[in-house]
């Protein structure tokens, strides 16, 4: 099949942000995730809990608190002092509305997502109505001393409990005064510390579920005033909290990255009277929970290690096998590394910076499996500084290297880098035209001559690139019936003459960049596409779909090719359909037609379409097998997929030339010691 | 035959009389010392005023200097000057105006010693800003305060390492920064 000299990269120092919030959307599937850079991610469950959209972050903007309101509405709140509505079809901030009470902490919807309440850092709680194109001040409940840290609605919406400093607050709803108060304090000797309600949750009997700093998590009798059950899950805080629509299940997530399950279980078998336990533990973080959200049949929770961990209940799973599985999401869905390959050049998208970088050189040779030295080492070339607090959409660098283009919400800079000998300028381009922003997607032309912008409304906008350096407005592509979502994804074709894009209605639509003209609309299928690339000699469109899918469509015959009916016809591999992170990258070689390379997180795959395609019985991972086999022997057990699992986590992966592979690592040590400090960890011996 | 007043007895004068001389004298003596003080008062005076003079001529004391007259309390040397608003320093500006008329007026404001203060408008520091930093600060104080028990990346790896069902060696970083 070939030997390659692969460049091992791992000097991308990607950290991701760690998850603040989570927001399930029970109808529609979807979590909605906040990151502590301000980033918000949608996540679509039903698609393979594929990462659909992302909205960057920004430097001015914190989000403590997400939720989902009436009409699948997504609105934010943080320590700016401001409820934030989120275009999620612009993929940008639709509007903001200043809270009144200072930096806010909490927010939630009533159970119709029509009124919004907030929880503020003066003690305040206030009541926002969901009106069409906004939100709009309804009243203050009354004002109470002390920061309002974490609130809920009673499931009737009649009454708010909030939790604070020292205490619990209960509030009538329609006439906005305290109806309860409740001291929560730790009575241990010496404890001088103040007990945080972190969380707080109003189940339908009344009774209200707090966590706090000191461990606990509580069951109080509001009217009352009573604590009904107190358990200590922790030593550290238990910052969040999340229970079942059924109210039968609870989970917890703690500082020290362990999440509990606590279930309202009969206190013998076949009694009437039922007691919360504290079921099953989970240590899946290695940093602090913030974030949990039990949905109806699994239990997710974020932390700040950047993970989100989506545990499947097992009594509730209606398939046992891969639905069963836990998935963890550590990295994005999407590109953040361009290759220029002529130039041998790398370009990472940070969120406020872009790093362009050289790769080395060796000149010796070596057999399968050693490391060759180095003759020059790789170089940074370039960092490209974000002005301004916004993070950046999309960034590209053109085959040539000469050409650097990157979008951040309000503003898209193009800039031109010059090569003389050992010295390096940047200038930037002039007179870029105006376009409306931000761009979601950026890609050159093969022959670096033109740029194309992905953008909003599945428009596409051809920016044509001059010598010395100025760009020209040449056409902008439309979706023939209308789209109203952006553009994430896109292609375009080794001779020049075919455009794909990708909406975030998922339909895929194939322009001619010769006439300027709509060519034709691949059949829609319903899951997300994750990767796409046209094939440099047969101009063959291969697209990877979220649930594992390939499919191979030909631009000029449109229609699907025989060898993509051939592989719906037998049906991929059942452990290549079970793979848990998506295609981000498709590309071919240009020595060898029929092959496709594509990779995910955790394994980078070789294609062979001249092979036979392996059936269920047959092992999908062979490549250790084959090389064990004499010659004669291995054409029998030959199939098309050739993967490699030996490097990972692999954020990007492509062919330099057709003897050179460069291969984007970023193992996850390496970023873990550059997130917030976890707990201590305490063993016995050690 | 020349006449010797040695032999005389002194003039006798009256108790009264001698009285009254050693009092004059004393008044006369007393008022000297005070016209001498007053002098050296005059003197230091009008170098104060001299000194005064020079810092005047600076345009930004000229905007900060209180309104002179006896109405204008003084202030303590130590109070901050955030605190004045900028609606305040332009009435002062104004009086600072008349400053140039007067002479033999001492004011404490301007002879005071360098504070530990810094000036800033308040456009550039929003209030929003301020109350966010608060919040940001407690809520590190309590995440990661004395009492949260954090512990450094190298300690926290190298036990999971210890705690692996295959125990391996503890962690340390070539880049000391790393913790």
């Amino acid at each position: 099949m070939g030997e390659f000299e692969v460049h091992r990269v791992r000097f991308f120092g990607l950290v991701p942000a760690g998850v603040r919030c989570l927001a399930y959307q029970r109808n529609g599937a979807r979590l909605a995730l906040a990151r502590t850079d301000g980033a918000v991610e949608i996540y679509n469950f039903a698609a393979n809990y594929f990462q659909e959209k992302v909205i960057p972050g920004n430097e001015a903007r914190s989000v403590e608190a997400l939720c989902w309101g009436a009409g699948d509405r997504l609105f934010g709140a943080g320590l700016g002092g401001e409820i934030t509505e989120y275009d999620l079809s612009r993929l940008c901030v639709a509007h903001s509305v200043d809270g009144g009470g200072g930096p806010i902490w909490t927010m939630a919807a009533n159970s119709s997502g029509t009124q919004l309440a907030i929880g503020c850092e003066d003690g305040s709680i206030k009541l926002f109505e969901v009106v069409p194109g906004g939100i709009q001040f309804e009243r203050n409940m009354d004002r109470r001393q002390g920061r309002i840290l974490c609130l809920s609605w009673h499931p009737s919406d009649t009454y708010i409990a909030a939790g604070s400093i020292d205490a619990i607050h209960v509030f009538n709803v329609s006439s906005g005064q305290t109806v309860q108060g409740i001291m929560v304090s730790y009575h241990m000797q010496k404890v001088k510390r103040k007990c945080i309600v972190w969380s707080i949750a109003v189940l339908s009997s009344g009774t209200v579920v707090t966590s706090d700093s000191f461990g606990r998590v509580q069951f109080w009798d509001w009217e009352q005033g009573t604590l009904q059950e107190s358990h200590t899950v922790s030593t550290s805080a238990v910052l969040s909290l999340s229970v079942s629509e059924k109210e039968d299940s609870i989970i917890v997530g703690t500082s020290t990255g362990a999440t509990y399950q606590f279930q309202l279980l009969p206190v013998k078998t076949g009694s009437l009277e039922k007691r919360w336990v504290r079921t099953k533990p989970f240590q899946h973080h290695t940093h602090d929970v913030r974030a949990v959200v039990h949905s109806s049949t699994a239990l997710i929770s974020g932390g700040l290690d950047a993970q989100l961990v989506i545990r499947p209940l097992m009594e509730k799973v209606q398939k046992k096998g891969y639905d069963a599985a836990l998935r963890k999401f550590t990295f994005p869905h999407r590109r953040l590394v361009c290759c220029a390959r002529k130039a041998r050049l790398l370009l990472f998208q940070f969120s406020q910076h872009l790093e362009l970088w050289r790769l080395g050189s060796t000149d010796k040779t070596g057999k399968d499996g050693e490391v060759l030295p180095l003759c020059r080492m790789p170089e940074h070339l370039v960092q490209l500084k974000s002005k301004g607090p916004e993070h950046i959409y999309c960034s590209c660098v053109s085959p040539c290297g000469s050409w650097v283009a990157y979008s951040t919400a309000s503003r898209f800079h193009l800039y031109q880098v010059q090569y003389k000998g050992n010295s390096i300028s940047v200038k930037k381009v002039p007179k870029v035209p105006k376009l409306v922003l931000p761009a979601y997607q950026l890609q050159f032309s093969a022959d670096s001559g033109s740029l194309f912008i992905a953008s909003a409304q599945g428009s596409v906008h051809v920016l044509q690139l001059l010598e010395p350096g100025g760009c020209k407005h040449l056409h902008t592509f439309w979706p023939p019936s209308g789209c109203p979502e952006a553009v994430y994804l896109l292609a375009v074709s080794a001779d020049g003459h075919w455009l794909a894009a990708v909406g975030g209605d998922w339909a895929i639509h194939v322009y001619n960049l010769k006439c300027f003209k709509h060519h034709c609309t691949v059949p829609t299928y319903n899951c997300a596409v994750t990767a796409l690339a046209i094939h440099p000699v047969t101009n063959n469109l291969v697209i990877a779909y979220s649930d594992q899918q390939l499919f191979e469509f030909s631009i000029p015959e449109k229609q699907y090719t025989a060898w993509s009916r051939m592989v719906q016809n037998s049906g991929l591999h059942k452990v290549w359909l079970e793979r848990d992170s998506p295609i981000t990258h498709i590309t071919f070689n240009p020595k060898n037609p029929s092959h496709i390379l594509l990779h995910d997180m955790y394994m980078f795959c070789i294609l062979d379409k001249s092979l036979p395609l392996p059936d269920n019985s047959a092992l999908l991972m062979n490549q250790s097998t084959l090389k064990q086999l004499p010659e004669t022997a291995r054409q029998w057990q030959l199939h098309a997929f050739k993967i490699c699992k030996k490097f990972q986590p692999l954020l990007f992966a492509d062919l330099l030339d057709e003897n050179s592979l460069v291969m984007v690592e970023r193992p996850i040590m390496d970023f873990k010691t550059q997130l917030p400090l976890p707990i201590q960890q305490k063993k016995f011996g050690t | 035959s020349p006449p010797s007043s040695e032999d005389e007895a002194p003039e006798e004068v009256s108790f009264g009389a001698a009285r009254e001389v050693v009092e004059t004298e004393r008044k006369l003596m007393g008022e000297a010392a005070r016209r001498h003080q007053e002098l050296l008062k005059e003197k230091r005076r009008r170098r104060q005023e001299l000194f005064v003079e020079q810092k005047v001529r600076s345009p930004l004391t000229a905007r900060f200097a209180p309104p002179p007259g006896p109405a204008a309390a003084p202030r303590p040397t130590n109070c901050p000057l955030p605190a004045e608003t900028e609606a305040a320093a332009r009435g002062r500006a104004a009086g600072a105006g008349r400053r140039a008329a007067l002479t033999g007026f001492t004011s404490l404001y301007l002879t005071r010693p360098k504070g530990n203060y810094t000036a800033v408008r308040l456009k550039d520091r929003s209030l929003t800003g301020l109350h966010q930093e608060l919040a940001k600060d407690f809520l590190n104080a309590q995440l990661y305060g004395p009492d949260a028990n954090r512990v450094q990346a190298n300690e926290f790896f190298s036990l999971e390492n210890k705690k692996d069902p295959v125990k391996k060696a503890a962690v340390q970083f070539v880049d000391k920064s790393w913790g």
